[in-house]
């Protein structure tokens, strides 16, 4: 389970990404062209590229394992965290869901679109800032399995799945089920955070790595039981 | 800047959140029972998250 698990976790969560970084992309490309978006975003993928091989190296510098397990883990609680709570409040209707159509628009209407130079600039920053997310998962989950090629791999893939089916559908890809993976990535990750976290810290897990898919399953089952709850309390409330 | 932090880490809650997770954690951990930490944390992280959800 535990590659696999990275694996799927890393090319779910880069999916989500990657999506909300094509609809920025698609609304600047409209107004500058695609040779100007794509650069933009080729070169914001370049500078995640480059912050991929130092924050790898940087971590694997660090001669204590203990402690670059307990960095690791605390960014992985926290991101699976804001995940996870996002999800169920979505799920739960505490607040709308993701609207790729809607931020598409919000894009296009905004005024740096009729400066080249800023438009160039929308679409970089875009994708650096929802690619930091991807970065973030890819050396949490690489340098924690030794598996950071394969993991890098799994985004590079979910990356071009999402051109892909961008690129032939040429609008904003709303019929992503965005929530449904938001949940199941931030259950993931948790379960990681939790698991090397506490082993980190000197705890022995019961049954070793038989506890991860557990620690997941906790996370997904209870935020599936959070859900139901806090849709029947907002139902009764209303 | 604000942004990029945010990216990172995440809102003020969502760092008091997991911090007391985390800080329950390790009162378990060196408490009477540390075996109970394995569950002090998910319990506390999911109590987390429903709080978070909330606000």
């Amino acid at each position: 389970m535990p590659h696999f698990g990275i694996i799927l976790a890393t090319y779910l969560g880069a999916c989500v990404e990657w999506v909300e970084a094509f609809t920025i992309v698609l609304a600047v490309a409209l107004s500058i062209g695609w040779a100007s978006a794509a650069t933009a975003a080729g070169a914001a993928l370049l500078v995640l590229a480059g912050m991929t091989l130092t924050g790898t190296a940087l971590l694997a510098y660090i001669p204590d394992f203990a402690w670059v397990q307990g960095i690791i883990a605390a960014f992985l609680i926290l991101f699976g965290l804001r995940w996870l709570a996002k999800a169920i409040a979505r799920g739960a209707g505490l607040r709308p869901l993701h609207d790729e159509v809607a931020q598409f628009n919000a894009v296009r209407a905004s005024k740096g679109l009729s400066d080249h130079h800023a438009a160039w600039l929308i679409a970089f920053n875009g994708t650096l800032l929802e690619g930091l997310e991807v970065w973030l998962i890819v050396v949490a989950l690489g340098v924690q399995s030794h598996h950071t090629l394969p993991v890098a791999g799994a985004a590079i893939a979910a990356l071009l799945t999402v051109i892909a089916v961008g690129a032939l559908l040429h609008r904003p890809l709303a019929r992503v089920p965005e929530n449904a993976l938001k949940f199941i990535v931030g259950g993931a990750l948790l379960g990681f955070g939790s698991f090397w976290l506490l082993q980190a810290l000197g705890y022995a897990w019961p049954l070793g790595d038989g506890a991860l898919p557990a620690l997941v399953a906790f996370y997904l089952l209870g935020g599936l039981g959070l859900v139901a709850l806090l849709r029947r309390r907002a139902g009764a409330a209303a | 800047m604000r942004a990029l932090f945010k990216t990172l880490f995440g809102s003020a809650r969502t760092i008091g959140a997991a911090a007391a997770a985390a800080g329950l954690a390790v009162l378990a951990l060196h408490g009477p029972a540390p075996a109970l930490a394995g569950a002090v944390l998910p319990v506390a992280l999911l109590a987390g998250a429903a709080y978070l959800a909330r606000h």
